[in-house]
């Protein structure tokens, strides 16, 4: 190992024990390093390192009430506080590693158990500062933008079988599939596991795979990775993705759900769960992961406002879709709204849509006059040109719990003109429409509509109506679907005309097409005739 | 509150407080070696009763680690992570843990490894075991102890050795029977084989699995522990 110069060094010292600060300050005296300040909280570290560029940083996980060594880390990494030569490592009476490591989204560059002694820090400071001046070159080309070279430099590194080749392949891995140079990656992943099953290769290979479109073969070995290691977290996320791909959101929310007992601190995972669960109707679990999301955010980087809003959304439509809630949640998310003034600074967006949702809490206790008054303190006039889609959309849901569906159906028309060269926002808008607005979502609906009519075409009226209730769960005021919906269970219908619940859900339909459309409407004659077709049947 | 209400899992208050007690007793040691290193022993019987203090802090300290390792390892709770790694780092970071205990007590140590040589495997796993080894031959050998790892064949080899009395004869035969329910019941715990023998164990590759084994003799004449990795 080549000599470290330790006078040059600036390093940090954070633990929330004087006498620890004090041991380790005189070790590192020792070494030679002239340059030592100490912090005792988490916002301590955050602050040190936001006035000055250290190399090392040595920082306690327990960091007594408030932030946590993990917390710290995690901020300083969100925004870029560390330089890419700087090392973190992170020092714990976790007797574990992979506990400590596995419970959260960031990892540091080391992990050292305590007691340290003065031998043990300059051991392990010499190795990753030998490995990062090895590795220097590559990140600053990285941090350029120059992929060619830190590829080309990775390659030389992951040739030379020494001690940082392994890091060079494993970067390298990561490039080659950013650049979607999937050949470059299957090759070098192949590689690796000739010599030996190693994890990061095995969820390497599994991903290269994914990307090929090969999906059964991926999610069949991811599944492999995570039963044999079940705290390896990275795996978990590529498996989510694959459910994903294929479709099956109950099994992508059961994998994060597995992703997020292994790791309940990570704040990350503990939102995607949400989504997931309010893309299934899954209130109970949505409300259980916002209420975490909520709790970690308290002392993370990543908590918002945002996941308080949620809150109030996911209530708010379990509500109005008759979904089943855990006892307390209505209440518990209109006390998250009235405190998350006092936990973030609002934006004025933020306060609109604060109002927004709370008005919408109270229209569904049918507390209407509070619920406008509400409206009126969201202050913004409604058809200005301020472009924010999501506080937008919480004022369509608003209008329409309030039952104003003239007011929210022109707000709407006006919304599609001022969002008309966004497709992300049209997107939004289109669960509210009765034909998509956005591009995506119009050769979605085409799609889905070709496929059921090719299944009601052969007869298949099940599968057909499988996938037109698909489409419905994402546009359900779609006009053209809900006709299908009943032409199929007419198809049903006369092969049995007294099937279970045929006859109560073609009403349902007609009656919710009925609401949707007047006689001037294109569709109008179609779903005359098929309402006097469907009469036939009921009775 | 009701009569039926859940039974408290006794293993998990266990495992709690020994959380606990390691996080003490590793306050204790750090604050003790600051206490050496400031005011250093005037004198032999200081030195003594140093050495002692900080042997036996150690001791518990490892045998801490070993029951929550072995908790989990009951609980399905500790997978084997196998990586790449030179070998040469999980013997430098334990002699480092350990360097004090043997420069208070005198003891030589000889180290013998490759710096080049690589294997897979869990080093946080192995570098417990070396460690509970370690600080085992510290307490035993007279005065010096040798470690060292390279490749026999297709398996790694650890190897601890010292010059103390060695293992008794019964031990020598099969360390893992040590180890079985009956013989921890009857108070002969031998934790430290058996936690050895495990991690061993918990090391495949291609349907080979890890072992230890105790000899006698060796290169100091005393005891020799072998750790195989395959």
């Amino acid at each position: 190992m080549g000599k470290i110069s330790y006078q040059k060094l600036a390093v940090l010292v954070a633990d929330d024990f004087s006498s620890f600060r004090s041991t380790v300050n005189s070790m590192l005296m020792n070494l030679g390093v002239a340059d030592v300040d100490t912090a005792s909280t988490g916002e301590e570290v955050i602050e040190k390192c936001d006035l000055k560029r250290y190399d090392v940083v040595l920082c306690d996980y327990d960091l007594g009430p408030g932030r946590n060594g993990q917390h710290v880390l995690e901020e300083l990494r969100h925004r870029k506080t560390l330089a890419i030569t700087s090392i973190f490592i992170m020092v714990s009476a976790e007797a574990s590693r992979n506990i400590v490591m596995s419970a959260y989204d960031c990892e540091p560059d080391d992990y050292l158990m305590k007691p340290i002694t003065g031998m043990m820090l300059e051991q392990r400071m010499a190795r990753l500062l030998k490995q990062k001046s090895v590795l220097r070159p590559v990140y600053v080309a990285l941090a350029s933008g120059d992929v060619e070279s830190a590829m080309d430099q990775l390659i030389d590194l992951s040739l030379a079988e020494d001690r940082y080749s392994v890091a060079a392949q494993k970067l390298l891995g990561q490039l080659f599939i950013q650049q979607g140079e999937l050949q470059k990656a299957e090759k070098l992943y192949t590689r690796a596991l000739e010599v030996r099953q190693v994890d990061w290769a095995r969820l390497g290979l599994a991903y290269v795979k994914q990307l090929k479109g090969e999906l059964q073969t991926a999610g069949e070995w991811l599944e492999q990775i995570v039963e044999e290691n079940p705290l390896y977290l990275p795996a978990y996320d590529v498996l989510a993705d694959n459910w994903d791909k294929r479709g099956d959101r109950a099994a992508m929310q059961a994998t994060i759900e597995r992703a997020v007992d292994v790791s309940p601190m990570s704040i990350l995972r503990q939102k995607r769960l949400a989504t997931i669960a309010n893309d299934n109707e899954d209130a109970l679990t949505a409300v259980e992961a916002l209420r975490r999301t909520i709790k970690l955010g308290k002392l993370s980087v990543y908590g918002s406002p945002e996941d308080s809003f949620e809150l109030a959304r996911t209530v708010s439509n379990a509500r109005e879709k008759r979904l089943e809630l855990p006892p307390g949640a209505a209440t518990e998310a209109m006390q998250e709204l009235a405190s998350v003034a006092q936990a973030y600074p609002l934006s004025d967006e933020e306060k609109s849509q604060m109002n927004l949702l709370q008005g919408r809490m109270f229209a569904n206790e049918g507390k209407i006059g509070m619920a406008r008054e509400s409206l009126r303190n969201a202050q913004h006039d409604f058809y200005s040109d301020e472009l924010n889609i999501d506080v937008d959309v919480d004022r369509v849901t608003l209008l329409l719990s309030l039952g104003e569906s003239d007011e929210a159906d022109e707000l709407l028309k006006f919304l599609q003109k001022k969002y008309a060269d966004d497709q992300d926002a049209l997107e939004k808008l289109d669960k509210f429409l009765t034909e998509p607005a956005s591009e995506i979502n119009k050769e979605l609906v085409a799609s889905v509509n070709r496929e059921g009519i090719d299944l009601y075409s052969v007869g298949d009226f099940d599968r057909a109506l499988a996938c037109f209730e698909k489409a419905r769960k994402l546009f359900p005021k779609h006009v053209g679907i809900q006709l299908n919906i009943v032409q199929s269970l007419i198809g049903k219908m006369k092969e049995d005309p007294d099937g279970d619940d045929l006859q109560e859900q073609c009403l349902s339909t007609l009656n919710l097409v009925d609401g949707l459309i007047d006689k001037h409407h294109p569709q109008f004659g179609r779903f005359a005739r098929l309402r006097r077709r469907a009469e036939v049947f009921l009775r | 509150m009701s009569d039926d209400q859940e039974p408290i899992d006794f293993s998990l208050v266990i495992a709690s407080s020994v959380h606990d007690m390691k996080n003490s007793i590793g306050m204790l040691l750090a604050s003790l070696e600051g206490v050496m290193q400031d005011m250093p022993a005037a004198n032999k019987t200081q030195e003594k009763h140093f050495n002692t203090l900080h042997y036996e802090a150690s001791r518990i300290n490892s045998e801490l680690i070993q029951l929550l390792t072995i908790y989990r390892m009951y609980n399905k709770f500790l997978p084997v992570q196998i990586d790449e790694h030179y070998v040469v780092d999980v013997l430098e970071d334990q002699i480092a843990r350990n360097h004090m205990l043997m420069e208070t007590g005198g003891i030589q140590l000889t180290f013998n490894c490759d710096e080049n040589l690589h294997w897979y495997y869990d080093d946080d796993l192995i570098g417990s075991v070396v460690h509970n080894i370690l600080v085992n031959c510290i307490r035993y050998t007279k005065t010096a102890i040798v470690m060292s790892a390279e490749k026999e064949g297709d398996l790694l080899c650890f190897t601890i050795a010292d010059d103390g009395p060695g293992y008794p004869e019964s031990m020598l035969e099969n360390p893992a029977d040590l180890v079985e329910e009956a013989q921890v019941s009857k108070g002969n715990t031998h934790l430290g084989l058996y936690f050895a023998s495990r991690i061993a164990a918990m090391h495949k590759q291609k349907n080979r699995h890890g072992y230890i084994k105790l000899e006698n003799g060796g290169p100091l004449g005393g005891g020799v522990f072998k750790l195989y990795v395959p």
